[in-house]
Parts: structure tokens; C-alpha cells; sequence
């Protein structure tokens, strides 16, 4: 098996979500499986490829969901991508989130951003199963209401059982939910964290502050889940880009708890 | 232990050329290269070459596509390029197996019997002879080499040309011992008989700054140092017409590290430069169980800012 090999993909649709950021709906040439955050690396044949997180369900085996933002020379290319365009992926890669371990707790989510595709994979996973869980919270905070992904499914979830609060750094006057970073959002949810576990991904310095967060409310660093973002470029542990301390992100993670990467420097540069 | 004369050692090899694509290590002036070889011009006296021999176990600029893999008999690797490749080996062939990683040479090491002016093996506890990783290992007497047998494919080797061979003396394995003995004492000499514990090492590097803010400060980064390295592996892949192809890469350059959104761990040169050294001396420990630094010190020979990494090393390491 040549892991550089890529399997061929046919986008079966592009769904705007905001103005830089797309979902695109693939549908693998061969069986593909996954576990929520856990990788992919994105191929535009003759251009390149980039690393992303399937948003979409693991438990879906018909097609798969990226979501991608426009910010680098492979994603400006994939954002002129159109339905029937034929693409290739390779993976999945990395380690995914533990969903056993998950199993009878109350889970917190908390997602920034485009960060919240890996945490939608997340949430559409438990939800699949969800009487395997105890409360689902979801604290998501974005730039603008525009900013916002993802903004005809919050209800969806509410109805399956999630709780959802929502912020903006800068609504306009239309936005009646919370303003200001995510982290204000934890004035008002009531948790005792005993029996969480919380996920975090979003851009670096909002999953800084975050953690900062719940380590300040009283959550233990090996009951943090995080989603590193690194330069991965072979995503198998071998080329080096992604390196992490001692870790190789695309292999080690890029799902690592807190306690494992707290004492390496610059975790959030 | 088996011992072959220089003049069989030589139709040996030509015998083996006409079948396989035999390289050497050949004295060039005053370094050491590789070359292609018929067994008529073999020296395996001397120190390591200028080049690793990790470019014949993969290269640096590769289509990656199925194809038949070439696979090459290699005469004259040295200590320090085999510790270099145990690594690669831990890197590559680690799961998933990477298919372009060739691991089916054949190799023929050799005990130093000279040293270069920039090798610090010794520094770093270990010996100008290899004691692992070889197929065959030789060591230059007078009149001929002494044959040690690394693995199943140097005994078949042996069994298959062993018209070639007799059994070695015990007064020529002795002889053996005293060559060893001789060399490391007169490296270890030079080296002023300084000893790095390794174990340590690591915490040390950490903690300092100084030294990185000295040395660092003249790095251009280049990437000599990562490209003529023996245990440097990193690359990048990229997108050819119909397949991957991958470049090899430095951890030196600025935008190794950055990210599409614009994030760069190690955009400050001093912070590429420690991370090179902590990922020789700490990360690569921890992870593959074997240090990045064979002490060859090809990364002195090759800095263009005039660094010289052995000194960078006992400075870190304090007196």
C-alpha cells in the first residue's frame, strides 16, 4: 500500500458558508472510512494539497464533508472547485477523537471560527449515538453573524439535544445572542466539571484562551481534548513539517489532550 | 571473522560490478566522495565523505511512482553514516511503510583509519568503527581487510564468493583491536578527551539561550547543515503531473513551519536554529530511541556562516 497514493474524489456539491469559507460534499471512488478528527490531505491535482478535517459524520459512509476557508494558495484553487470536478484525497490520517472515552460523560464543546468543521464531525458523531452521552454543550463564537458556518443546522442540534450558545466579536445591531470572545460564553453555562470532558479547536489564540479557561474553572489538562493545526505535508510522520516538541502532529494527533502538549514551548504560535 | 587480500577484495568486487551497481567512497584531493566502481581503484583506508550515504536510500528529489527499484552494493560506508541511516530506517520504514525508502543495499562499512578535521564522534560516546547496520564490515590491515559479518545477506554473501576468503587469524582480530584502540585514542586526544553525557544534554539545550543567540546569529540559513546531515530526513511533498513528488527540505528555512493562515512557529532564526539541536538531542530520543548527531561533523564542513556545531555542543554542555 503506497500511502502517497491518493484516491480519486467527485465533488458532488459546494455549499457556501460564508464568503471565504465553502463545504464541499465529496464522494470517494473507493470506500472511505474515518474517525471524527482524524485528517485528510486534500489533493487539486497538478496544484497541490492541504490538510483538513472531514466535517461531516464518521457514521456516513456515502460521502464526505470538508470544510475549507480561503487563505493560502492551495484553498484559493479549491474554492473555484465545482460540482462534477474530479479531486483526489489521501487518509485518513492521524489519531481522531476517542469517542469511547467519551462514553457517559457530559461533553463541552467549544469551537472558533472555520474550527468548528472538525467539532461539527465531532457533534454529528454523538449524535448519531446520542444516548451514549451525557449533556452536550456547544459554546461557538465567530467574528460576525456572517462569519458564522454551519448557520441553518444550530437549531437541528438544539432539537437533538445540544446546548447551544453562541457570541460574536462584532455583531451588527441584528444580533441578539452574546457579544465578545467565546470565552465570555462560560459566564453562562452552569457546569460542575467533574464528570466533562471539553473539545477545543478554533484559531490559536482563541484555543489559548480557552484552555487558559478551563483549566481556570477546574478542568483537569488530561480532560481537554485539542485539534493542532501544524503544517502537515506527508500527514504519516515522516516528512517533518508538522513538528510539535517531540510529536509529529499528523501522526501523534492532531487530536492531543492538553497534558500531553502543556510543557512544550510555543504550543500556540 | 573471515580475511580477504586487497587483490581479491578487488576481483571480488569486479566480479560483483558486472552484476550490480557497486559504489565507493574514492580520496578526491583532500575529502572524500562516492563513485561508481569495477573494483579496479579501491582505497578503503581514510574518514568519511563530504555526502551522506542516505542519497543512495532515497533522494532528494523523487518522482513517487511505482517503478523497479535499482538497489545499490555500496563499499566504504562509514560508523557515522550507518548510526545516520539506523535513524532514517526508525523514520521511513516505521508504519506506515514509506515504499521509496530503499532498503534492500547491500552495504560494505569500513572502520575509519584516518579522521577528519571536523569529527567528533567520540564527543558523543560513540566509536570511529560501526558495531551495527552493515551487511559486511572491514577493517584495513597491512595487507588486506578483515571481514565482519553483519546480517543473513553478508553471510550468504560470504558463502556464496567464499574462494575469496579464509578465516582470520586470532593475531590479526588482535591486530584489529589495537588499530580501533589507536584511532579512537588519537581522536579522543584531539578532542581534548571531552566526554558529552547525552542524557543530559537535553535539558541543557533546553534551558540555554545564550549560546543559541551567539552561534544562531550567524546562520543564513541555507540549509547545508540539514541537506549534508546523515540523519536529517525531513521533505516536502508535492503535486507532479500524475503523482507525488517530494524534495528533501530544511527546518532551517523560514517558512517550514507556516501555516496557510499565516502562523509560523519558528519564523525567529535563533528559535530554527535550537530546534535543530533539540530535535537531535531531545526529540529524536524520545521518539525513535536514537540520537539525530552521529558526530560527523559535516555540518561544520558545509555552514556558510562559519558555525561550528561541535562547539556549539560543549558550550551547551558547560565544562
Amino acid at each position: 500500500m503506497d500511502p502517497y497514493k491518493v484516491i480519486k474524489a467527485e465533488v458532488l456539491d459546494v455549499k457556501d458558508e460564508t464568503p471565504e469559507i465553502k463545504t464541499f460534499v465529496l464522494k470517494p471512488e473507493i470506500d472511505f472510512e474515518f474517525k471524527a478528527g482524524q485528517f485528510i490531505q486534500f489533493t487539486v491535482f497538478g496544484v497541490g494539497e492541504a490538510p483538513f478535517t472531514p466535517s461531516s459524520s464518521q457514521f456516513e459512509k456515502e460521502k464526505l464533508e470538508v470544510t475549507i476557508m480561503r487563505t493560502g494558495r492551495v484553498t484559493e484553487v479549491i474554492h473555484r472547485l465545482k460540482k462534477g470536478d474530479r479531486v483526489g484525497i489521501r487518509g485518513p490520517l492521524g489519531n481522531g477523537y476517542p469517542l469511547e472515552e467519551f462514553e457517559g460523560k457530559n461533553i463541552l464543546i467549544v469551537g472558533g471560527g472555520v474550527g468548528l468543521a472538525p467539532l461539527r464531525a465531532l457533534l454529528l458523531s454523538l449524535l448519531h449515538q446520542r444516548d451514549k452521552y451525557g449533556r452536550i454543550l456547544l459554546l461557538y463564537g465567530a467574528k460576525t453573524p456572517e462569519d458564522i458556518v454551519y448557520k441553518n443546522e444550530f437549531s437541528k442540534w438544539k432539537e437533538k439535544g445540544v446546548e447551544v450558545l453562541r457570541t460574536c466579536d462584532n455583531p451588527d445591531n441584528s444580533w441578539k445572542e452574546k457579544k465578545g470572545v467565546v470565552t465570555c460564553l462560560f459566564e453562562d453555562i452552569k457546569i460542575r466539571v467533574d464528570n466533562f470532558i471539553s473539545v477545543v479547536c478554533g484559531p490559536p489564540i482563541m484555543m489559548k484562551f480557552t484552555t487558559l479557561k478551563l483549566l481556570d474553572i477546574g478542568f483537569h489538562p488530561s480532560k481537554i481534548y485539542l485539534s493542532m493545526e501544524k503544517n502537515m505535508s506527508c500527514g504519516i510522520g515522516k516528512c517533518g513539517h508538522c513538528a510539535l516538541g517531540k510529536y509529529f502532529v499528523c501522526k501523534d494527533g492532531p487530536v492531543f489532550k492538553y497534558s500531553e502538549i502543556k510543557d512544550i514551548e510555543g504550543i500556540w504560535d | 571473522m573471515k580475511y580477504i587480500s586487497f587483490e581479491n577484495f578487488k576481483n571480488l568486487i569486479r566480479e560483483v560490478s558486472e552484476e550490480k551497481e557497486v559504489i565507493t567512497s574514492f580520496k578526491k584531493d583532500t575529502y572524500y566522495d562516492w563513485k561508481k566502481c569495477n573494483g579496479d581503484e579501491i582505497d578503503l583506508r581514510g574518514f568519511r565523505t563530504v555526502l551522506p550515504l542516505k542519497y543512495f536510500f532515497f533522494s532528494p528529489q523523487e518522482n513517487l511512482i511505482e517503478k523497479e527499484k535499482k538497489s545499490f552494493f555500496i563499499v566504504g560506508a562509514r560508523a557515522c553514516d550507518l548510526r545516520g541511516l539506523e535513524l532514517l530506517k526508525k523514520i521511513y520504514l516505521d508504519e506506515p511503510e514509506d515504499p521509496y525508502y530503499k532498503k534492500d543495499n547491500f552495504i560494505i562499512s569500513v572502520d575509519c583509519t584516518e579522521f577528519h578535521d571536523n569529527c567528533f564522534c567520540v564527543l558523543l560516546g560513540d566509536t570511529p568503527w560501526p558495531d551495527t547496520g552493515f551487511d559486511l564490515n572491514i577493517s584495513v590491515l597491512e595487507d588486506g581487510y578483515i571481514v565482519e559479518v553483519g546480517s543473513e545477506n553478508g553471510k550468504e554473501f560470504i558463502k556464496k564468493h567464499e574462494n575469496y576468503f579464509r578465516d582470520a587469524s586470532s593475531d590479526e582480530i588482535l591486530k584489529r583491536e589495537k588499530l580501533r584502540e589507536k584511532i579512537k585514542n588519537e581522536l579522543s586526544k584531539k578532542l581534548e578527551n571531552r566526554k558529552i553525557d547525552i542524557n543530559k544534554l537535553k535539558e541543557k539545550i533546553e534551558k540555554n539561550e545564550d549560546v543559541f543567540k551567539e552561534f544562531g546569529s550567524k546562520c543564513v540559513s541555507c540549509s547545508a547543515c540539514t541537506n549534508i546531515c546523515p540523519c536529517c530526513f525531513c521533505f516536502f511533498l508535492s503535486e507532479g503531473n500524475k503523482n507525488k513528488i517530494r524534495y528533501i527540505d530544511s527546518c532551517q528555512f523560514k517558512g517550514y513551519a507556516r501555516v496557510a493562515g499565516g502562523a509560523n512557529p519558528r519564523k525567529d532564526i535563533i528559535k530554527r536554529f535550537k530546534h535543530r539541536f533539540l530535535c537531535k538531542f531531545s526529540y529524536r530520543i524520545d521518539m525513535q530511541g536514537i540520537k539525530g548527531c552521529t558526530g560527523c561533523g559535516r555540518c561544520i564542513d558545509g555552514c556558510q556562516g562559519g558555525i561550528n556545531f561541535k562547539e556549539v555542543i560543549i558550550r551547551v554542555n558547560g565544562e
